[in-house]
């Protein structure tokens, strides 16, 4: 009756076994609303210096002062995204430039909710767009571990998938105060569990082997590979989480990760240097670690709308209409900035004075479901969407 | 607690309510008032299994000697008592939630407080009015509306004027007519707010009203999606609710809700089949009203959400129908309707169909072994982390009822339990020491005991088992390992039912 740990183990590798090879993909989501803008910079727009006389991040091409690195001859990368510049060398990463959804309330609540729900409120379609994409998944596929939200609750584009579990570090769940009587409640409750109804009996069974799989995890010290130096942030911890469950292979499949603070309405750069350092030396530490096993790992980074396209008196943006996503992983066709640039110049603006929206945020999640994540009916996932895939894959 | 104690915690409980200094209340104040840990009580016996099941569903779980106190009025004086929660003393309850000062607020000047001001304190007085307060079920039934006119506090400023519409609409009808508190929600600044409503005004040329809180109104809060509503009637409903808004941010008397002639679609309406004659400007609104509750969808469809509330997620048809049949023989009177459901053989024959959700789970764990908490952060942190932080749900239809979503759960549920145990969620504890000598537990071993206690009811033999075979196998001090076991128990399959 002890010792249900070999037969865990059984049941965690057996799962395995049968699934087909799916990436894990990685949504790391910016809340307050970055500014592409700023982060990378379409610097053969005259418009752009004229709107951003202080903000602005210089041509490539200047001689001093903080300027961009110059990725096709007309976008830069901000100085501070510097270690994403590596990534785009080796063809990973693309650039997803102009792109949105269609809200137009520009309020954080409102726009992060559409995004993360992929619907409007009033469509009646319930839980978010990663949770119907499992849903939409053969309940025999479903492992203890495959949809995990990095953080203290689960975020809403996980909201109502059938497996799905919120994780802050691998610390924090304990059954006991010392191993020996963590074991002798494991083995308690899969007795107990194991005499349950059946959705009680999976259930506790799951549960049971999520604990064994983070038992192990923790008990093996975990080294970045090739030298790896994640940030020291909670953002930095949590790729370094998701890095350590894809390489033990537990069956993830999605992980959420947060990055906020972008709301940058006074004081910006002060504000989105030390961001946008801890983003791209995240990301960078995250590919350097995970090694070939990128090549099984898709990376989204989004945020909930970009900024006005131009400064406003405190140093500062205002909430605008679009930004930029980036696109990471091995099967990426990267070293690209997608966009059909919709420009900066007056008339071209939307609104108050915004970038327009010119790919749908949906089209690039729904290219990654269908191209990388195994099944999906992308038509649940993103309801009444027409979805036109960018060719973001090779 | 002797004489001289008796009269001590007596004048403490006076000063107590005199300040109304949260800091101050404490065990004192509490077992003057009598919702302290009895110092004796009993457990579940044999016979007793029809009164766990009541508590388990009519309340949040039993409190340590409410068992007793069901057996000794009966359970149908209970419900009835229970019924009329105005006539139940619950002064300590009252003293534990005196402190948030929001509560008690008009909505505009919610406005005088910081966001996450508003939200906690709304956010706990829930949580320690669920523990604590000795009206359970309307407790319950607070839970219940809270789902049925679900309203998110992330949306715009729905943080502040949530509260007022849990005071004013849920809190203030959660027992009496279903038309009453339709009519509080249809005006509810929060409402307004969330489903748009304060949008809606007469449409130009090529425009339309805006339909979102309409179509919510007939398709959530009245008929049911499947109510027999079209979407013409949708529209023709956002018509005669037109005008109706409250003040935004940045206007004087801020989330003043009033009605702008102006703006109402003042034509002739047809809404279900009826007429509503031309001219009635804000009297369309209680035509509406008038319409849609005593709609016989509305009927059936406020009686399955209460049955599948009470009995099971998927209620036998007979117990809707005995619901529906008292919600229209009595206008909608909700106390009637609730009545039926709890007194009904369907929901007597109900033990152990539902799954808590993780409200219910972390409250009834509370209760069951009498925890003293504040419901500091520590604490809805579990709740957060399982899905379920009180008035988090962005859309409107309110957190699920069926037990599928909440399956995945399982392991912060178990976390949530060692952790009580163990005493290590801040500002909360429990005195398990105290809770044995109370059952007259034998000291060598109070497991057993215990078991009745959490699990109200006499334990399978493989309960027992796995407890004992834990307590053999673990070896941790004697006192840490007995709180541990409760912990076992805590995250056992029989706890996660009801």
């Amino acid at each position: 009756m002890l010792l249900t740990r070999r037969n865990l183990l059984r049941v965690v590798f057996d799962v395995n076994a049968v699934r087909p090879q799916k990436d894990t993909l990685v949504c790391v989501f910016l809340r307050g609303g970055a500014d592409g803008l700023s982060m990378v910079v379409p610097f053969e727009e005259k418009a752009y210096y004229r709107l951003r006389p202080s903000l602005g991040i210089a041509r490539p091409d200047q001689t001093s002062g903080t300027k961009g690195i110059n990725l096709d001859g007309k976008f830069a990368l901000n100085p501070k995204l510097a270690p994403l510049k590596e990534l785009w060398d080796e063809k990973t990463l693309a650039i997803v430039h102009a792109a949105g959804s269609d809200d137009q309330t520009r309020s954080h609540f409102e726009a992060q909710d559409l995004m993360e729900r992929a619907t409007a409120l009033e469509t009646g379609v319930s839980g978010g767009w990663l949770a119907r994409h499992f849903q939409a998944q053969p309940a025999g596929d479903r492992t203890p571990l495959m949809a995990v939200g990095l953080g203290p609750s689960l975020p809403e584009s996980l909201r109502g998938a059938p497996v799905a579990m919120a994780l802050e570090s691998f610390d924090e769940f304990h059954l006991g105060r010392n191993a020996t009587s963590q074991a002798a409640l494991a083995a308690a409750l899969d007795r107990l569990y194991g005499t349950a109804d059946a959705d009680l009996a999976r259930s506790g069974r799951q549960s049971l082997s999520v604990l064994d799989t983070l038992e192990k995890m923790r008990q093996q010290a975990y080294t970045p590979a090739a030298g790896a130096t994640y940030p020291d942030s909670d953002f930095g911890r949590s790729l370094l989480s998701v890095a350590r469950l894809i390489k033990a292979g537990v069956g993830l499949e999605a992980a959420t990760v947060d990055l906020g603070g972008w709301d940058s309405h006074f004081g910006q750069a002060l504000l989105i240097d030390r961001l946008q350092e801890d983003l791209a030396g995240g990301l960078a530490a995250f590919r350097k670690d995970l090694g070939p096993a990128l090549d099984r790992t898709t990376v989204v980074v989004m945020t909930e709308f970009g900024r006005r396209a131009y400064e406003n008196t405190a140093y500062g943006t205002d909430h605008g209409r679009a930004g930029v996503m980036f696109v990471l992983g091995g099967a990426v066709k990267g070293g690209r900035v997608v966009a059909d640039w919709p420009g900066l110049e007056e008339g071209q603006l939307e609104g108050p004075g915004d970038l327009k929206v010119t790919t749908d945020y949906r089209d690039v999640l729904a290219e990654i479901l269908a191209k990388r994540s195994g099944q999906t009916q992308l038509e649940k996932v993103f309801p009444g969407h027409e979805v036109k895939f960018r060719g973001l894959f090779a | 607690m002797n004489r001289r104690d008796f009269i001590k915690a007596g004048s403490a409980a006076s000063a107590l309510l005199a300040t109304g200094c949260e800091k101050l209340r404490g065990k004192v104040g509490d077992w003057f008032l009598g919702a302290g840990v009895p110092d004796r009580f009993a457990v579940a016996a044999a016979g007793m299994d029809e009164h766990v099941h009541l508590l388990n569903r009519a309340a949040f779980g039993p409190w340590p000697g409410d068992l007793e106190r069901v057996a000794h009025v009966g359970a149908d004086k209970w419900i009835e008592e229970q019924l009329f929660p105005d006539s139940i003393d619950d002064l300590a309850c009252q003293i534990r939630t005196r402190g948030f000062e929001t509560l008690h607020l008009p909505p505009g000047e919610m406005y005088e407080y910081k966001k996450p001001v508003v939200e906690k304190e709304l956010t706990r007085f829930t949580l320690l009015r669920a523990v604590y307060s000795k009206r359970q079920l309307f407790e319950v039934l607070v839970e219940f509306w809270t789902d049925h006119f679900n309203i998110h506090i992330g949306k715009a400023d729905c943080a502040w004027l949530k509260s007022p519409d849990d005071r004013d609409t849920i809190r203030a009808h959660a027992l009496g007519r279903f038309r009453d508190m339709v009519k509080a929600s249809a005006l509810s600044p929060a409402m307004l707010v969330y489903l748009d409503g304060r949008e809606n005004r007469k449409a130009g040329p090529g425009e339309k009203p805006n339909e979102n809180y309409a179509r919510e109104l007939l398709e959530l809060h009245t008929l049911g999606v499947h109510g027999g509503y079209t979407q013409k009637d949708v529209m023709e409903v956002a018509r005669c609710l037109t005008g109706w808004t409250c003040r935004r941010e940045n206007q004087l008397m801020k989330a003043k809700v009033e009605f702008h002639r102006g703006q109402h679609d003042d034509g002739e309406k047809t809404v279900l089949g009826r007429r509503i004659a031309p001219g009635g400007m804000e009297n369309d609104l209680e035509q509406v009203l008038d319409i849609v509750c005593s709609h016989p969808s509305t009927a059936n469809y406020i009686a399955e959400k209460l049955c599948r509330r009470f009995i099971g997620d998927a209620p036998p048809a007979s117990a809707v129908a005995k619901a529906a049949k008292t919600f229209q023989d009595t206008s909608g009177s909700i106390r009637s309707t609730v009545k039926t459901v709890l007194t009904c053989e369907e929901f007597r024959a109900s033990k152990g169909q539902k799954l808590k959700r993780p409200f219910r789970f972390v409250v009834s764990a509370l209760r069951a072994l009498g925890a003293d908490t504040n419901a500091s952060p520590a604490l809805l942190r579990y709740l957060g982390a399982m899905g379920q932080a009180p008035f988090q749900h962005p859309t409107p239809d309110g957190y699920p009822d069926e037990a599928m979503p909440w399956l995945g759960t399982m392991l912060w549920r178990w976390n949530f339990a060692l952790a009580l145990v163990t005493n290590n969620i801040g500002g909360t504890s429990v005195d398990l020491p105290r809770l044995a000598k109370a059952m007259s537990a034998p000291e060598s071993d109070p497991a057993p005991m215990f078991l009745r206690l959490v699990l109200g009811r006499e334990p399978l033999p493989v309960e027992q088992e796995a407890v004992a075979s834990y307590l053999s196998a673990s070896p941790l001090e004697p006192h840490q390992k007995r709180a541990e076991a409760v912990g076992l128990m805590l995250a056992s399959p029989g706890f996660q039912r009801c």
